[in-house]
């Protein structure tokens, strides 16, 4: 081999194994290569975190390292660090299971035959490469993808503009009465301006979804007043079609737990679909009620009298630029990536989405959507075994505005802000900070459910309101703020509490400490 | 009582004359620049009352004229209503960071536009309700 020397780390902690293949280095490839040895993960670790390393054997049975964890945990150190992994005789099932945890290639020790050695590495470091290419070029691509998409959206949007001020300024008789026909064509014309805009909307949507950047806020959301809502909405549509447009919904007596802009917008885009595959005289039912199948969730059902899906596109409908095939009454088919857009959104917000048809009949699209449980939510932080001195605290914090919000956009803003700065303080697997309770108008309430093992709520507020003072939106909007916390008595299982029990008790205790934080200002509110 | 004036810096002379005959409508003066230092130079000597500004300029973007202006303590009392067609949360952050009352996204509809102007002057008389989600 040519070139610099390579720069090798041997992870092996039989001495005997080390010598041979360090002879093994030194006959077959003299000069070429420099080898460090260590016999611990631990050290292993530290090598690879200091970097300069062109690639790695690896030992799977280290005394304090763990089969596959040892890959993992190298893989994670060094990620630019090809990996070859040597195992014992009997063992190649494992190094099977490494190389698909990463490493490129195991070497059975004792089996290595002559010349083996310098392929193996030259293959090793040449495969990791041009992975590494591939995955780059394609995030590359990706990017392209995604900031052309973009900008083509945005550039779509000037001259969509200019159209729908002036066809709005006629409409709106400023430049003198329009005659019954003159109002109907440029009626027409607003209608195909609105779908133009919801087009390009869409085409942002995806964008943003797929590149990771759309905004899921989950939080107490109302299932019945979203649904009253957008069928409200949309009742006009309705009636212009003919179509009768209802909903039926089976009292739901607590939240999702989801976001409400985002149900929102799945519920607008269904409901649009079902009203555009529907003929006149039809019926559209929009159901919501508890998940018979799962009471952990809601399940809402929009069904209508419309054409049908095929059975063989029935799954196909939620793929990108799906289009029904038959438009037929429905018109212009728009982008087709509504569908896709629920899809991606019910995924991410925990739920299911999946449609039933009887092509000629009409079909059925179901989504389900997380009940709101704060047992649910405390439950992972639960299960880790902690000591007897434990107690559980509620840090409160309340977000403020004197002047009151100026627009709902700032308040939206801050309320990120302060979740994320929130978030930063938390241990991520013992602490859980739970979603917006109660109303918000001029004060906004957090909380944080926290394990502590001191009773010194001074060590958790502390830096709560550090982190708070240092955001930028509270400095700049002159946002008050106060933290305190409340301490949780008796958090701990009893001996023949169950787990399930248990965590239902603390739910109950936390949801009744953050009802006595709330109400007195939402008395307040009210007069 | 006079109308209030309103600056309009936009280079898309459509979106421009667009935007001019609805605010004219409302009873609001308006007048214009197409770029960013022309914005800056109609702003100092005629003191609008409230500025519908583009991102998108030629000349530096709408973000250096929000910046400039925080320097001169006659025009950093300007509400400055941002009107794009770069939609997306970045730019909304950046925008409200650096001080505007509000951030639109092209086509704005015509009540919104309206509501946010008449708020930002301080002629609302209805306070911001946000007890409704």
């Amino acid at each position: 081999m040519k070139g610099k020397p390579l720069q090798v780390l041997l992870v092996e902690d039989s001495a005997g194994d080390a010598r041979l293949l360090r002879e093994m280095f030194s006959k077959e490839m003299p000069g070429s290569f420099v080898l460090t040895h260590v016999e611990r993960m631990s050290d292993a670790l530290r090598h690879l975190a200091k970097g300069g390393l062109d690639i790695v054997l690896l030992d799977m049975g280290l005394p304090d390292g763990h089969g596959l964890d040892t890959v993992r945990r190298a893989q994670a150190a060094a990620p630019g660090v090809p990996l070859i992994v040597l195992t014992g005789l009997d063992d190649e099932a494992a190094a099977d299971q490494a190389m698909k945890e990463g490493a490129q290639d195991y070497l059975i020790k004792g089996q290595i035959e002559n010349r083996a050695l310098p392929r193996a590495l030259r293959h090793a470091i040449e495969r990791h490469r041009m992975q590494a290419e591939t995955d780059l070029l394609r995030k590359q691509q990706l990017q392209l993808k995604d900031e052309f998409l973009s900008h083509v959206s945005h550039e779509l949007r000037s001259p969509l503009t200019a159209i729908y001020q002036f066809v709005t300024i006629l409409l709106d008789g400023l430049e003198g009465e329009l005659n019954p026909t003159q109002r109907e064509y440029l009626q027409i014309s607003l209608k195909n301006i609105r779908q133009l805009k919801s087009m390009i909307d869409d085409l942002l949507e995806v964008t943003r979804l797929q590149a990771g950047k759309a905004r899921i806020e989950l939080q107490l959301t109302s299932i019945p007043d979203l649904v009253v809502d957008t069928v409200t909405s949309l009742q006009a549509t309705a009636a212009a079609k003919g179509i009768t447009l209802s909903s039926d919904i089976t009292p739901l007596v607590t939240s999702a737990y989801a976001d409400p802009t985002r149900v929102r917008q799945i519920l607008i885009i269904l409901l649009d679909n079902a009203l555009k595959f529907t003929p006149a005289n039809g019926v559209v039912k929009v159901r919501a009620r508890v998940f018979d199948a799962d009471p952990r969730f809601f399940l809402v059902e929009i069904s209508d009298s419309g054409c049908g899906i095929q059975p063989e596109m029935i799954e196909q409908i939620f793929e990108r630029l799906y289009q029904a095939p038959d438009t037929g009454q429905a018109g212009r088919k728009g982008l087709g990536l509504g569908l896709h857009i629920c899809k991606e959104l019910v995924t991410r917000q925990g739920g299911h989405i999946w449609a039933r048809s009887e092509p000629g009949k009409g079909a059925i699209l179901s989504f389900t959507l997380p009940i709101f449980s704060v047992a649910g939510l405390i439950t992972p932080a639960f299960r880790i075994e902690r000591s007897a001195e434990n107690s559980i605290a509620l840090v409160v914090t309340e977000l403020g505005s004197e002047s009151g919000w100026l627009s709902r956009g700032a308040a939206v803003e801050s309320s990120h802000q302060v979740r994320d700065a929130l978030r930063r303080c938390m241990h991520s697997e013992l602490d859980v900070l739970l979603p917006k309770m109660g109303p918000a108008a001029g004060t906004e309430f957090f909380f944080i459910v926290a394990v502590t093992d001191t009773i010194g709520g001074e060590a958790i507020t502390k830096p709560v309101g550090e982190k708070l003072a240092g955001c930028d939106q509270i400095q700049q909007t002159a946002l008050t703020y106060s933290v305190s916390y409340r301490l949780l008595r008796s958090a701990n299982r009893s001996a023949n509490e169950s787990m399930e029990d248990y965590v239902g008790r603390m739910a109950m205790k936390i949801q009744e400490t953050v009802d006595e934080v709330i109400s007195p200002r939402m008395v307040k509110n009210e007069q | 009582m006079s109308n209030k004036k309103i600056l309009i810096v936009e280079d898309d002379p459509d979106v421009r004359k667009g935007m001019h005959v609805r605010l004219q409508a409302s009873s609001y003066d308006t007048f214009f620049a197409t770029d960013a230092i022309s914005g800056m130079a109609e702003a100092r000597k005629h003191q609008p009352d409230l500025i519908l500004l583009d991102l998108g300029l030629p000349g530096g973007d709408g973000f250096t004229v929000m910046e400039r202006f925080k320097t001169n303590p006659h025009l950093a009392v300007i509400p400055i209503i941002i009107v794009s067609a770069r939609t997306g949360h970045d730019n909304r952050v950046r925008a409200m960071k650096a001080g505007a009352k509000a951030f639109l996204e092209k086509p704005v509809d015509n009540a919104e536009l309206l509501a946010v102007i008449r708020q930002a002057l301080g002629q609302s008389t209805q306070t911001s309700d946000l007890s409704r989600e």
